[in-house]
């Protein structure tokens, strides 16, 4: 099966609105599969959502972690179980605080790399020299409150980038949620897991194979088997989307040197692609603009 | 009766405009304590009238135009980025004998961490032993002026038990 996840929401413990209750209540309600506590700064909300979980036993489970809100750029960590120090930070090397956190068993990633920062919030945008991407796990390609070509578009080409020089990253997505803003219409993380599996080993996993979909609809299966690709869609069923006819969707292909549009049911021999090792596939609905992309599925690696 | 909490430390600074990065205060607590304040507090936290030159704004401007292809267009919007977007933000930061118990990030110009056993201020944790080795880091993300004033307090309440040992 798959889950679907919320991976970057704050609460009270930092600048939201909503209570770490208010949180587990509004995530419940969507239907979300797990979600994460990423408030900034701060590891205060993981004993309370705990407590509230285990109370309530909602089908929903929490990912613990952390958005470490530097000056130079904020960085989300999932899986965290202790508080990783962040003050010293290196602004020329931030492999630094990422290798410190993932050796406490935390997954990294770079939030909303192309935020606007100076001079309405410093900090918001990534500007550290990042030369190591080994000890990076994500980028946060769509930030979903963000502008989507000004910021989203960035860091998904930038996502894209990474991969096709060989970096192993996974892509995530988040609302960033301040406030009660639906969720509808917007990205949402999804990994394979089972009923009654632990979200949290799920989730490494997932991220640590590149195994994530950024999708709003139906996913984009691929299956790279005797030579060809071949597509399937799998329905989400999430909020506030409509599936169309399977024939308005289209699926984008890219990868180093090239790119390719077709449909669902085409089959791709592999040696379309020449040398290049990884294709990045794309599901969008009746044209492949980014205002109409769907899905982003995880690199077939050849 | 109840012990009333005391002032254990008070420490106040002025910050240069644009400085980015933290101070630290190091307080070794010299009882064990069931109650603790750590109060900080800075201003301005905006641009004061007349602070704010034709220089500046066409500084702001070019940046924003370069930088994202974009910016405030009218004169509402620049006023508006000028004098409530753009802000001092500094932050607050606690560790117990290097352990994390607590972070403050609001857009606040006046702040409590507030510490007991059972309780503690949202982005704090309660801490059922206050005692040992406290350190108070004041993050400064933007700073916007010279002279920007902050000022640090930390209060702690003796347990009345303890006293009496």
């Amino acid at each position: 099966m798959y889950k679907r996840l919320e991976l970057h929401n704050h609460t009270t413990e930092s600048d939201a609105v909503f209570t770490c209750q208010e949180l587990v209540d509004f995530m419940a309600a969507d239907g979300v599969d797990a979600f994460a506590l990423t408030d900034h700064n701060t590891i205060s909300g993981h004993r309370k959502v705990r407590q509230i979980l285990e109370n309530t036993a909602p089908a929903l489970s929490a990912i613990y972690g952390m958005e470490y809100t530097t000056y130079y750029g904020h960085i989300l960590c999932l899986n965290l179980t202790e508080y990783v120090p962040w003050e010293n930070i290196n602004r020329h090397k931030p492999e630094l605080l990422f290798r410190a956190a993932r050796e406490k068993g935390a997954l990294c990633g770079i939030a909303h790399p192309f935020s606007y920062g100076w001079p309405f919030a410093r900090g918001c945008r990534f500007e550290m020299t990042m030369t190591d991407y080994s000890c990076c796990d994500f980028i946060e390609i769509f930030n979903n409150p963000e502008p989507l070509h000004e910021v989203n578009e960035k860091g998904l080409a930038l996502w894209e980038e990474l991969v096709f020089e060989g970096w192993n990253l996974a892509a995530t997505c988040g609302m960033d949620l301040h406030g009660n803003s639906s969720l509808h219409g917007h990205y949402s993380t999804y990994i394979e897991g089972e009923k009654g599996g632990a979200v949290a080993q799920e989730l490494e996993r997932a991220i640590r194979r590149g195994r994530t979909w950024v999708c709003k609809g139906p996913l984009l299966e691929t299956e790279a088997e005797d030579g060809r690709v071949r597509f399937s869609l799998h329905q989400t069923g999430k909020p506030g989307y409509e599936a169309l006819p399977r024939e308005r969707y289209l699926v984008t292909l890219d990868w180093k040197a090239g790119s390719m549009t077709c449909r669902l049911d085409e089959e791709i021999p592999l040696s379309a692609f020449g040398r290049d090792m990884r294709v990045i596939p794309k599901l969008f609905e009746d044209e492949a603009v980014l205002e109409n992309l769907v899905c982003v599925s995880p690199a077939i690696q050849i | 009766m109840e012990n009333e909490m005391q002032t254990i430390y008070h420490v106040e600074g002025k910050l240069c405009r644009d400085f980015v990065g933290q101070i630290a205060y190091t307080v070794c607590l010299e009882h064990t304590y069931e109650e603790l304040d750590i109060e900080f507090s800075f201003g301005p936290q905006h641009f004061q009238p007349g602070e704010v030159t034709g220089e500046m704004q066409e500084r702001l401007l070019t940046y924003c135009k370069e930088e994202y292809g974009g910016g405030p267009s009218t004169e509402e919007e620049l006023e508006d980025a000028l004098y409530h977007q753009m802000k001092t933000e500094i932050h607050t930061l606690a560790m117990l004998n290097d352990t994390f118990i607590g972070g403050i990030h609001r857009q606040l110009s006046e702040r409590h961490m507030h510490f007991t056993r059972d309780e503690a201020t949202q982005g704090c944790i309660p801490q059922p032993a206050l005692e040992g080795v406290l350190k108070v880091i004041i993050l400064a993300f933007t700073v916007l002026s010279d002279n920007t004033e902050y000022s640090l307090t930390v209060r702690a309440r003796q347990g009345k038990e303890r006293e009496n040992v």
